[in-house]
């Protein structure tokens, strides 16, 4: 059976404008690339969240300036809302446009509610820095938490992925003090990354203590520590937790080429993530998990990364290399050569002379998170 | 500034079997407020004063405990623990998470020293918290009138807030400012900076030859 995927042409709406590093075109090249491997998605298309079904998460004054600045008025207090920022600047039609992505990832925990499949992929949304009086780096309602409380609401318990390279702050904060929720997040340090949060000792609050994680990475981390430390300090989470469901932010900016962290993986390491992870549904959630989207800033690994996510969901072989139309169609578009196997080619990047000391400290932090984390394990 | 700069050492340790009553004695002549509990010369725990006078009082809903009851009953653990080579500031987001006032200061197995909160006074004045998200610039200005403001003026042409800002000098003629902006896209505003004659020391130019990541070629 295949995943059954979301998507709405309404998502290219959420857009900041052309020099904006949250470009819907990364979406219309991920479809693309897609249809010239000849596995155009059937996708479905998903409602709009509703005013009330962001209200669940956000309070209402936040939400009263989103639609405030989304018809062009400027509240004088915007700024204190995270809005009319460099980073989440207003736009026309910004609320709606929002609400349509919240739609899909709210829509992929209807299906799995109603039980009509077992995974499923939103291509869109992953706004994890959302809180719930501030839009922040480039989100502007979090369609995750909206999504994760529809769930929870209705008994289940949800862990939550995050393997975007900033901290899933915004999805922590929401749910810092509840027990049904797990959140888990593997990201470049705060120490150097925006936004600045991902601690060890962020451990959640009253019943959620415990269960809130996050995995903050050197900079320069490359694939074996990555996947060393998410190894140690997830698979223990889940087999404590026991979700009914998996709730996974797909980032791809933790990719060597993005040009907003410093993170090394390459698609490969992808590869892996995107094996181990349904995996861990199967293992530890009933084979449930809900997949989105979320950063990725370099248009050529970010579409690669997607691309992977999507073919090993659906069970389809890798292509040895990528269709050579497409890589015409966009080379020319973004005046620049593009990769042309789905992985990255060997030598992306030169050696790290600190990789002993990196790799040293990666696994120091998931034993100090663990030594934390546990003992609330009970 | 890393913990290893703020950290006093050596630590004083007492077995976990001496009593409440031996432990509160060092306190009082040392005139210090945590000790680190060992079993086997290997560190499990603290005890606090606070802990001590805690179990010894009538106000203790637990019940007075005798002086003669070892520390290993009212010590807290597991130990909270910081790496001298972690920042200060991580210290002390570490101890208020934890609610502590004191962390032990691990080289691998090997206690090297002890950082409290006193000791996180003096970091204070120069360090700030993450209280907004926000990304982290470092840039090295020369230490003469006018160069902090031409940074931030510098952030303030391009609408970048500044959540907060510290300096320390680096060298004789030059001081390092960190600044929080709030912004997700600090390499572009690095970018910039460089352009405009800035030593930008965070973050770095990922596409430069150091560190070296190369764009895909034909």
């Amino acid at each position: 059976m295949s995943v059954p995927v979301l998507y709405s042409p309404h998502y290219l709406e959420y857009n900041f404008g052309p020099q904006h590093p949250f470009s819907p075109q990364r979406l219309e090249m991920l479809l693309d690339l897609l249809g010239s491997l000849g596995q155009a998605p059937l996708y479905l298309e998903p409602p709009q969240a509703t005013r009330e079904e962001v209200r669940s998460v956000h309070l209402e004054s936040f939400v009263r300036r989103v639609e405030a600045a989304s018809t062009g008025e400027i509240p004088p207090d915007l700024g204190a809302y995270g809005l009319g920022t460099g980073d989440t600047p207003t736009f026309a039609g910004m609320d709606a446009a929002t609400r349509w992505l919240v739609g899909g990832t709210l829509e992929a925990a209807r299906i799995i509610m109603r039980g009509d499949a077992q995974q499923v992929l939103q291509l869109g949304g992953g706004l994890h820095h959302a809180q719930a009086d501030l839009a922040s780096g480039f989100c502007v309602y979090n369609d995750l938490s909206v999504a994760i409380r529809h769930l929870t609401q209705q008994g289940l318990r949800v862990a939550y992925i995050d393997i975007d390279v900033h901290h899933g702050d915004g999805v922590q904060w929401i749910h810092y003090d509840e027990e049904s929720v797990l959140t888990f997040s593997v990201h470049e340090s705060g120490r150097y990354l925006f936004p600045g949060t991902g601690h060890i000792h962020e451990i959640g609050k009253a019943a959620g203590t415990g269960r809130k994680l996050n995995v903050p990475l050197e900079p320069f981390t490359e694939d074996s520590s990555y996947l060393e430390v998410f190894g140690m300090t997830l698979e223990p989470a889940l087999s404590w937790f026991r979700p009914d469901v998996l709730v996974v932010q797909c980032g791809a900016d933790a990719h060597y080429m993005d040009p907003l962290a410093e993170i090394l993986l390459t698609t490969d390491a992808y590869r892996q993530l995107f094996t181990l992870i349904p995996q861990y549904a199967e293992a530890f959630a009933d084979g449930k998990a809900i997949y989105t989207l979320g950063g990725g800033y370099n248009l050529d690994s970010t579409s690669r990364v997607w691309a992977l996510l999507y073919l090993m969901l659906q069970n389809q072989p890798l292509p040895d290399h990528l269709p050579e139309p497409w890589l015409r169609r966009w080379g020319s578009l973004l005046g620049r050569f593009l990769t042309h196997t789905p992985l990255d080619p060997e030598g992306g990047y030169s050696e790290i002379p600190r990789r002993p000391e990196i790799e040293r400290r990666n696994r120091q932090v998931a034993v100090r998170l663990l030594e934390t984390a546990r003992p609330y394990w009970r | 500034m890393l913990v290893k700069d703020v950290m006093r050492s050596p630590v004083l340790t007492v077995d976990e079997t001496v009593s409440l009553g031996a432990a509160y004695t060092l306190m009082l002549e040392r005139n210090i407020r945590h000790i680190a509990v060992t079993r086997a010369g290997q560190v499990v725990g603290m005890v606090t004063d606070r802990d001590i006078r805690l179990a010894s009082s009538s106000l203790n809903q637990g019940g007075v405990k005798p002086l003669e009851t070892p520390v290993r009953e009212v010590m807290s653990h597991p130990l909270v623990t910081a790496d001298p080579l972690d920042p200060v500031e991580e210290a002390a987001r570490a101890m208020r998470e934890r609610k502590i006032g004191a962390l032990p200061v691990m080289d691998g197995a090997e206690m090297v020293g002890i950082v409290t909160g006193v000791d996180l006074l003096e970091a204070l004045l120069h360090l700030t918290g993450v209280h907004k998200p926000s990304g982290r610039l470092e840039v090295a200005l020369l230490d003469r009138p006018g160069e902090l403001a031409r940074l931030t003026s510098f952030l303030a042409e391009r609408n970048v807030n500044i959540h907060s800002l510290l300096t320390s000098p680096s060298s004789s003629e030059g001081v390092v400012a960190v600044a929080r902006v709030g912004t997700l896209d600090t390499h572009r505003l690095a970018e910039e900076l460089r352009a405009g004659g800035f030593e930008v020391r965070w973050p770095p130019d990922k596409f430069s030859p150091e560190p070296g990541i190369r764009n895909p070629e034909p």
